[in-house]
C-alpha cells in the first residue's frame, strides 16, 4: 500500500470530506495561506476557496465560538487552535459551551463541531507551544477526545469526528507530522472507542497513546527477543475509551504500564490504572506504572526536553522491568 | 565530662543486643549503678546500670533497635553540661533492613516521648498484589503460609500457585462446596480441620455443621501447634540456636561414641538418699544431678573435653560449668552449673532446679546461660535409645543420654536383666581424638556404674 506522512493523511482527510459536504469549512490561525502552523491545511484554501478556509484573528475565543455558532446553525466547522497550549484560552468555549448545550438545551440543538489542534514536545515549544494536556479534557463530560497513533487512524478517525454530531477534540502529535504509514486511497472510518493492539504480548499490557505507541514498539519488539510478551495497546480515542480491550489485555498479562506524554498527576494512565483497579482488581499481579513527562512546565533547554521530559524508551524499559520483578 | 553509655559485651559470642525497654527517660537524673536501661542479647535480657552520676542527657538508640555491643546508646553529663555537637543528632544507624529510615535526627528541643520514631512491618502485615490474594482465598489458602518471592517479600500469584500445585506444603487442596466454605469461614472453622462426607470427601454443609457442634471430639486430638505449610519467622531464640548450631556443624568437626551403662546401682543410691536430700536440705536430687556430678569429675580426668579452639590454641577452660540442655516451647536453652566438680549434690540439685525454672520463664542471665564448658543433654524421658548431639559452641564435648530401661544383659555367664541407659559423647575432633573420647565415655560409666566411690572419694 502506498505510504503517506501524518500531516499528508491529514489534508487528505480534509480535502476528501470538503469535497463531499459543503457544510464543511475550516477556520484557523494561518491555516489558509500558509497552509498552517504545520503545514496540516496545506493547499485547501487554493482549492476550496477563503470561503471555506479562512484565516481567523488571533483569537481562540472567536475561533470556537463561531465554530459553535455555525455548528448549531447547521454547518460542519473544523476550526483549529495552532497548539493545545492555546486551549485555556478558549476553555469555556469549549468545555462550558460546545460541550454541554446539547444537554442543558434538552437537545434542541447539536453542536457537530471539530476541534484540531496540535500536542507534544520535542521542537523546543517550551512551555507554552510543547504540552499534552489532553487528559485534562477528559474530565469533561461532553467531549469526544482523538489521539490518532498513525497516519492510517489520523486519516479514518477525522472522517468519523467530522461525522460525529457531538463536539470532538481532536489532538494531533505534531512530532508524528513527518511519520510515514500505510495510507488507504480514498474515504474510510476508524470507529471512536475502538483501541488497536499494535503488537500481542502476553506479560504485560503497555497502554500508550500517539508517538508514545511507536516507543512502546520498539522496547516491546526488543523485549519479544528476550522472551518478555509485551501487549501494545493504542486507545485511539481518549473518551469514549475501549475499556474492553484494555481490560481484557490486563485479564491476560496482569500488569500494566501506561505511557503517555503528559504530566505524571491527572494523566490519561491515571484513569487507565483507576479503571483496572475498579474493574479488574482481582487480575493485578503487580504495581501499575505510568511513564510520563513530570510534573513540572515543559523545559526549554533541547537537552533537559530530550533527556528528561520526554518519555523515552529507556523509561519504558524500565516501568517493563519493574512490574516484571512481578512475574 | 559527658559519658557514653554503651550496650556493654554481654557474652563471648554476643555480637549484637537489642534496646528492650528505657527505664530512664532523657533529663532523668541517674546515679551511678542505677538501671538504665533493658537489653536484650542472644536470649537473655540484662538490665544494665548507669556508668556515671548525672543527668540522662541524650538518648542515641530508641528501644527496639538493634546494634552492635560497643555501640554508644546514650551520653550522661552534668545538669549545666552542654553536649558537644555530635550527640545532637544521632548518627548511629542500624545496620539492621527493617530499621532503615528507623533513626531520624532528633533535635534535643523535640520533646522526649517518641520522637525518633521505628517504621518496622508489622508481624501480620502480608504483601501480596490482589491476584494473588484473590487466588490464595479461591484454593483456601492461608497467605502467611507462603514465602514470598516478588519485591519486597511480596506474594506473587506464581507463588501461591506453585504453593497449591505443589501441595505437599500445603497439603492437598480441600474439597468443599461454597456454601459449606462460607459457613465454615463465618463460623471461624477452618475448613481444613472438618471430615468431608460428600464425593471425594468434599466438605459439604452439614458436616461444618457437626463440627460446630461437636467441637470437642476435636480438641481431644492431639494438635500441633504449628500447620503444614506455614510460614514461622524465627524469633531471637530460634535465631541464636540456628546460627549457633550451623555455626558449631560447619566449623566443629563432629565425631560420636556411644556405651551402655548399667544404672543398676546408681538408681538403688539415688533411692537412699533422695529422701534424707529432700528432708534435709530441701531438694530432691534427680538421676540428672547424679549424672552431672560424675561428668563433672570425668572431666577433671580428660580436661581436653572441657576446651575450646581459638585459633591455633586450644584454651582449656579455667572452670568445669556443666551446662544441661533444656528444652522450651520453642526453644532450647543450656543453663550451667558453675564448678559443679567442687559442689555437693545438694547444692547441684539446688543450682539445677533454680536454672531450669528460670529457663522456662526466659529468666536466665546472659552469664549463666554463657558459663557452660560442657554440656550434658538428656532425652532420657522420651523412648529414645540414643542419639547424637550438636557440640554447644564453643565447648568440645556434649553427652547425650537416652532413656534407662530394663534390658537382659549377661553377666557372669548369666542372662539377668539391668536397668541399662546408652550413654554418648560428641566431640570436636580438632580438640579431642577418637582414643580420648573413648576413655573418657569409658571413664564416666565407670564412675556411674561405681557410684559410691565415685561420689565418696572426693
Amino acid at each position: 500500500m502506498r505510504e503517506l506522512t501524518f500531516r499528508e493523511a491529514v489534508v487528505e482527510a480534509l480535502d476528501i470530506a470538503m469535497g463531499k459536504d459543503p457544510r464543511i469549512f475550516l477556520l484557523g490561525e494561518d491555516i489558509g495561506y500558509y497552509g498552517g502552523l504545520f503545514q496540516a491545511t496545506q493547499g485547501l484554501l487554493q482549492k476550496y476557496g477563503e470561503d471555506r478556509v479562512m484565516d481567523s484573528p488571533i483569537s481562540e475565543t472567536a475561533i470556537l465560538g463561531a465554530g459553535i455558532g455555525s455548528a448549531i446553525v447547521g454547518m460542519r466547522p473544523i476550526v483549529e487552535i495552532m497548539n493545545i497550549d492555546f486551549l485555556p484560552v478558549c476553555l469555556d468555549q469549549l468545555v462550558n459551551q460546545a460541550a454541554k448545550m446539547r444537554y442543558m438545551f434538552g437537545g434542541q440543538c447539536k453542536i457537530p463541531l471539530v476541534v484540531r489542534t496540535t500536542c507534544g514536545a520535542g521542537r523546543g515549544g517550551a512551555a507554552h507551544h510543547a504540552q499534552a494536556t489532553h487528559a485534562a479534557y477528559m474530565h469533561f463530560p461532553g467531549l469526544k477526545i482523538v489521539v490518532a497513533g498513525t497516519p492510517h487512524d489520523v486519516k479514518g478517525l477525522l472522517f468519523t469526528a467530522i461525522e460525529d454530531e457531538n463536539p470532538v477534540l481532536f489532538i494531533e502529535d505534531k512530532m508524528m507530522y513527518n511519520m510515514k504509514g500505510e495510507v488507504p486511497e480514498g474515504y474510510y472510518t476508524v470507529p471512536f472507542g475502538k483501541a488497536a493492539i499494535r503488537h500481542e504480548g502476553k506479560d504485560v499490557t503497555v497502554v500508550a497513546t500517539m508517538r508514545m505507541t511507536h516507543k512502546a514498539l520498539t522496547v516491546a519488539k526488543e523485549m519479544e527477543e528476550k522472551g518478555i510478551g509485551v501487549e501494545v495497546i493504542d486507545p485511539r480515542t481518549l473518551c469514549p475509551l475501549d475499556e474492553e480491550t484494555l481490560i481484557n489485555s490486563f485479564k491476560k498479562t496482569g500488569k500494566m504500564v501506561i505511557v503517555d506524554e503528559g504530566h505524571r498527576v491527572g494523566n490519561f494512565g491515571s484513569e487507565v490504572a483507576s479503571i483496572i483497579a475498579e474493574k479488574a482488581v482481582d487480575y493485578i499481579q503487580a504495581p501499575i506504572l505510568k511513564v510520563t513527562a513530570p510534573q513540572v512546565p515543559v523545559p526549554y533547554s533541547p537537552v533537559l526536553e530530550k533527556e528528561v521530559y520526554i518519555p523515552n524508551e529507556e523509561m519504558i524499559r524500565k516501568a517493563i522491568d519493574k512490574v516484571m520483578e512481578y512475574a | 565530662m559527658a559519658v557514653e553509655v554503651v550496650i556493654p559485651a554481654l557474652g563471648l559470642t554476643v555480637e549484637k543486643g537489642t534496646i528492650l525497654k528505657w527505664i530512664k527517660r532523657e533529663g532523668d537524673s541517674v546515679s551511678k549503678g542505677e538501671s538504665l536501661y533493658e537489653v536484650e542479647a542472644d536470649k537473655v535480657t540484662t538490665e544494665v546500670e548507669s556508668p556515671a552520676s548525672g543527668i540522662l542527657k541524650k538518648i542515641l538508640i530508641p528501644e527496639g533497635v538493634e546494634v552492635p555491643i560497643l555501640t554508644p546508646v546514650a551520653v550522661i553529663a552534668d545538669a549545666k553540661e552542654q553536649l558537644p555537637e555530635k550527640y545532637v543528632c544521632a548518627a548511629v544507624g542500624p545496620k539492621q533492613e527493617d530499621t532503615r529510615d528507623a533513626l531520624q535526627c532528633v533535635s534535643t528541643h523535640a520533646p522526649r516521648h517518641g520522637a525518633a520514631t521505628i517504621l518496622t512491618s508489622g508481624p501480620g502485615e502480608i504483601k501480596a498484589p490482589p491476584a494473588a490474594r484473590k487466588m490464595a482465598k479461591e484454593r483456601g489458602v492461608d497467605l502467611s503460609s507462603i514465602k514470598g518471592s516478588g519485591p519486597g517479600g511480596s506474594i506473587l500469584l506464581k507463588d501461591v500457585e506453585s504453593f497449591v500445585a505443589t501441595g505437599a506444603q500445603g497439603g492437598p487442596r480441600v474439597l468443599a462446596t461454597p456454601t459449606a466454605r462460607k459457613l465454615a469461614e463465618r463460623e471461624g472453622i477452618p475448613i481444613s480441620a472438618v471430615k468431608g462426607t460428600g464425593i471425594s470427601a468434599r466438605v459439604m454443609k452439614a458436616d461444618v455443621l457437626e463440627a460446630k457442634t461437636a467441637p470437642k471430639a476435636a480438641e481431644t486430638k492431639p494438635v500441633s501447634r504449628y500447620q503444614l505449610g506455614q510460614v514461622i519467622p524465627m524469633n531471637s531464640m530460634r535465631k541464636v540456636i540456628a546460627k549457633r548450631m550451623a555455626q558449631s556443624n560447619f566449623t566443629a568437626p563432629h565425631i560420636y561414641f556411644f556405651n551402655d551403662v548399667d544404672m543398676e546401682k546408681l538408681v538403688t543410691l539415688r533411692e537412699e538418699v533422695v529422701a534424707d536430700f529432700e528432708k534435709n536440705e530441701g531438694v530432691r536430687i534427680s538421676m540428672n544431678d547424679l549424672i552431672i556430678k560424675a561428668v563433672a569429675l570425668s572431666l577433671q580426668e580428660y580436661p581436653l573435653l572441657n576446651a575450646m579452639v581459638s585459633g591455633e590454641e586450644i584454651r582449656i577452660f579455667p572452670e568445669i560449668n556443666v551446662g544441661l540442655a533444656v528444652a522450651m516451647d520453642d526453644g532450647l536453652i543450656v543453663p550451667a552449673i558453675p564448678r559443679a566438680d567442687e559442689l555437693g549434690l545438694g547444692e547441684i540439685a539446688r543450682l539445677r532446679a533454680d536454672l531450669v525454672d528460670r529457663a522456662r520463664q526466659g529468666k536466665l542471665t546472659l552469664e549463666e546461660m554463657e558459663r557452660g564448658t560442657f554440656t550434658v543433654s538428656s532425652l532420657a524421658q522420651f523412648d529414645i535409645t540414643f542419639f547424637t548431639a550438636i557440640l554447644n559452641p564453643p565447648q568440645s564435648g556434649i553427652l547425650t543420654l537416652g532413656k534407662m530401661e530394663e534390658r537382659p544383659v549377661v553377666k557372669d555367664g548369666q542372662v539377668v536383666v539391668r536397668k541399662m541407659m546408652r550413654q554418648g559423647v560428641s566431640v570436636d575432633h580438632r580438640i579431642v581424638d577418637g582414643a580420648v573420647a573413648a576413655q573418657f565415655l569409658q571413664g564416666l560409666k565407670k564412675k556411674l556404674e561405681n557410684p559410691y566411690y565415685t561420689f565418696l572419694s572426693r
